[in-house]
């Protein structure tokens, strides 16, 4: 007989049911060995193919927590390939970056170093070199290409991975993670909106108050008020990576304008819908108070998928106590001006609900840093915080 | 801002063509500046009329609304902006135990959303 409130523990016991610390939290030393066992190390999903969908598109990516920024290139070949963002010449950047995200597009498809004109292809061949003549002997345009960065794809999602030599494929890293989300239609919800800021925490804390429902009945009072967390369901964990299902009750009927949004589209994550999208492996039991699958594919991405609607969180850390957080929210594209603003509701509704949700986050690492609790204590539904605090360990110390 | 006026049929709704912004930077920043009374006068007044706003709206294709109709629609999504406050937040003008909104940025915020285009930022 199987004891319900300690139904995860008993499944995965090898994690443990002890307070965890708040040491990898607030400290400098540990955040640098992150960067070099986590962040230089594993494959990092940095965007959807399809933000650089004609031949010469590009987007520069800054990785932060690699010391690099990744320019991702669309050759004529159709094919997307990653370099470093830094010109052979004199290590300048090729691409001159404008933010975390920068774009652009070239009919030609070439980069240009704004500092001299050293021009390269999507292939990362230095085709160009002004006043090439005046070089020495010992310089070659044929070695002295872009560095290539590996690249892979999955589901349209794009993934570098800045190790010399990675220790897996992609495939291989993401395991069963893959096949899990395998037929989602992400690419048919493509309509997509994207919120960031700059947190003053670690990078774990905004991962952590993402990746659990616990916090569902207090911290979305105001925007979910009808709205009561019925628990965590389909735990699973895989390898690095975990997911579960997040079940919720829906107890009253939409106020009058969500009532309206509802009629015209299905996009909110607090509406009913009808027939399933929903590959077999998620929400398995059929289960009606399932709500949306909650995922996080290490080590900074949560993926979230539900009817009609995905979205992502990522973290990107910039130092031990700062993080770049991102938030896209996917919809299918509006076909009417109503769809349209039912669209513009259930963003907002959603925009509302991760601003509840990064309002803690600052604080607990200002607590954290303060040494009063020197660790924390995680209930049984909190265990995809407990697999990620283990999971980050093993990687640091191995 | 001045010269703006509404179709025929909608005149009623000309005490609040401020609220007629394009961008959902500049409908965020309106309800998050503006009185509780101010909310709730604009909600009150709009309530009643938004599907038939919507149904204007809806005899054209995404992308074709004729640029008469422009500040009609963007009061409408002036709308879903304000409606949070009225049916959750008690009247608030803000999000209530909420993460500063200016810190909040929205790559589509500064798009005029009546122009039907995709938010997403792209090369």
């Amino acid at each position: 007989m199987s004891d319900i409130n300690h139904r995860w523990m008993e499944k995965y016991p090898e994690l443990g049911s002890g307070p965890i610390s708040t040491e990898p939290y607030i400290s400098p030393e540990w955040y640098d060995r992150e960067k070099d066992k986590i962040f230089r190390k594993v494959w990092l999903c940095v965007g959807r193919a399809s933000e650089i969908p004609k031949a010469g598109d590009y987007k520069v990516k800054r990785l932060a927590a690699a010391d690099t920024s990744i320019i991702l290139i669309r050759g004529k070949d159709q094919k997307v390939r990653a370099f470093h963002n830094a010109c052979a010449h004199r290590g300048n950047t090729v691409v001159t970056e404008t933010g975390e995200e920068t774009f652009g597009s070239s009919k030609a498809a070439i980069v240009t170093c704004r500092f001299h004109g050293w021009v390269y292809d999507a292939e990362g061949t230095l085709k160009q070199v002004p006043s090439e003549q005046r070089f020495y002997d010992c310089f070659s345009k044929d070695k002295n290409g872009l560095t290539p960065v590996h690249f892979d794809m999955w589901e349209g999602f794009m993934f570098v991975n800045v190790a010399a030599e990675p220790e897996s494929s992609l495939t291989e890293y993401l395991g069963e993670y893959a096949t899990h989300f395998a037929g989602y239609p992400f690419d048919d919800l493509d309509y997509g909106f994207t919120y960031s800021t700059y947190l003053d925490c670690n990078w774990k804390v905004a991962h952590d108050a993402f990746a659990e429902a616990y916090h569902v009945d207090t911290i979305h009072a105001g925007s979910f008020p009808n709205v009561f967390s019925t628990g965590l369901q389909n735990v699973k964990l895989m390898g690095p990576h975990r997911t579960c299902a997040v079940c919720l009750t829906l107890n009253a009927k939409p106020t009058p304008v969500a009532g309206i949004a509802n009629a015209l589209a299905g996009a909110s994550l607090v509406s009913v819908r009808g027939e399933s999208m929903l590959p077999a492996t998620i929400n398995p039991d059929k289960r009606d108070d399932f709500a949306f699958e909650l995922s996080v594919l290490f080590p900074n991405t949560l993926l979230h998928v539900a009817e009609g609607i995905w979205f992502t969180h990522q973290f990107w850390p910039i130092g031990h106590n700062k993080t770049l957080w991102e938030g896209r929210y996917y919809v299918k594209a509006p076909e009417t001006y109503g769809q349209r603003w039912a669209t513009e509701h259930a963003m907002t509704l959603q925009r509302n609900a991760w601003l509840e949700d990064t309002a803690t986050m600052e604080d607990t690492q200002r607590a954290m840093q303060s040494r009063a609790k020197l660790e924390q204590h995680l209930q049984d539904d909190e265990i995809l915080i407990r697999h990620g605090a283990v999971v980050v360990d093993q990687f640091v110390n191995a | 801002m001045t010269s703006i006026t509404l179709p025929a049929g909608f005149s009623d709704l000309e005490p609040f063509i401020d609220w007629a912004l394009p961008s959902a930077d500049e409908r965020q920043t309106k309800r998050r500046t503006a009185t509780r009374a101010q909310l709730k006068a604009f909600y009150d007044a709009m309530l009643p009329r938004l599907e038939a706003v919507l149904a204007a709206a809806d005899a054209y294709p995404l992308g074709k609304l004729p640029a008469e109709l422009h500040p009609l629609y963007h009061m409408a999504l002036s709308m879903a902006e304000v409606a949070p406050h009225i049916e959750l937040y008690g009247g608030a003008p803000g999000v209530p135990y909420a993460f500063e909104e200016t810190r909040f940025i929205a790559a589509h915020g500064a798009q005029d959303t009546a122009l039907g285009l995709p938010p997403t930022v792209m090369a």
